[in-house]
């Protein structure tokens, strides 16, 4: 058991938000444990939960995942540092 | 693997852009052709939906904007070997009708071997891939400007 406890908390990770993200999520950032191989969608299904202001920019928003582009099928690693934010409009 | 006199610049930065002095950090004496683009925040808007802007906000998700920076200057490096200095510079916070609110400039020897379109390409490409967002500012609210373009695996 403690051996499981301990994998878990190694799946800390960062989540910042951006844009009309952070505006909807009420934060700019939060901290949070998934499980092992967590995948991007499922980050995205947990936080659907945690802020459902986000539903909407949900269907639309990037993310990366520690200064990467990531999507749906990626495996979140441990520590990560995970952004989601709109389509970019800067220039 | 560009020349090592070959200067890029890159930046996120709240200060005022002062074009002269970006231009100046990637003017070699090898220069003779030098491409400059900058934005500027437009007072009145008559594409699309017409309508009056009191001021824009700009942020950035600074640590990969400046990596995308990085990224941007490489593919035009790439694409125009002859391109040598390359400054691309984002500001971000709140700026007013007028203000200059990106600068992407490259230089050359010469003007005939795509230092034009190494800087058309850079701007084009910044919309794209570089995590910066900006909130219109107008008489009648605010509204974040959406973007239109979503990255792949290859950006």
């Amino acid at each position: 058991m403690a051996g499981k406890a301990a994998m878990w908390s190694m799946n800390k990770i960062t989540v910042l938000f951006f844009a009309t993200l952070k505006e909807r999520a009420g934060v700019s950032s939060i901290e949070l444990v998934l499980p092992p191989q967590a995948r991007v969608q499922d980050l995205k299904a947990d936080l659907r939960q945690r802020f459902p202001g986000l539903e909407a920019s949900l269907a639309s928003v990037l993310v990366a995942i520690n200064r990467e582009f990531a999507f749906d099928e990626d495996v979140i690693p441990a520590q990560a540092e995970v952004a989601l934010f709109p389509p970019v409009s800067g220039g | 693997m560009p020349e090592p006199d070959f200067p890029t610049y890159f930046a996120i930065t709240e200060q005022e852009l002062d074009l002269d002095a970006l231009l100046g950090r990637i003017t070699l004496p090898s220069t003779g052709a030098a491409c400059l683009f900058t934005g500027k925040v437009r007072a009145v808007t008559r594409r699309g939906e017409a309508h009056d802007t009191a001021y824009l906000e700009y942020e950035a998700y600074q640590p990969m904007a400046e990596a995308k920076m990085r990224q941007v200057a490489e593919e035009i490096r790439s694409r125009w070997p002859s391109v040598e200095g390359i400054a691309i510079v984002q500001r971000i916070g709140r700026l007013d009708p007028g203000t200059p609110t990106v600068l992407i400039a490259c230089t050359a020897a010469h003007r005939d071997t795509g230092v034009f379109e190494a800087a058309r390409y850079g701007i084009d490409r910044l919309k794209e891939i570089v995590p910066v967002w900006k909130k219109e500012v107008g008489p009648d609210g605010q509204a974040w400007v959406e973007g239109h373009y979503l990255p792949d695996e290859f950006d």
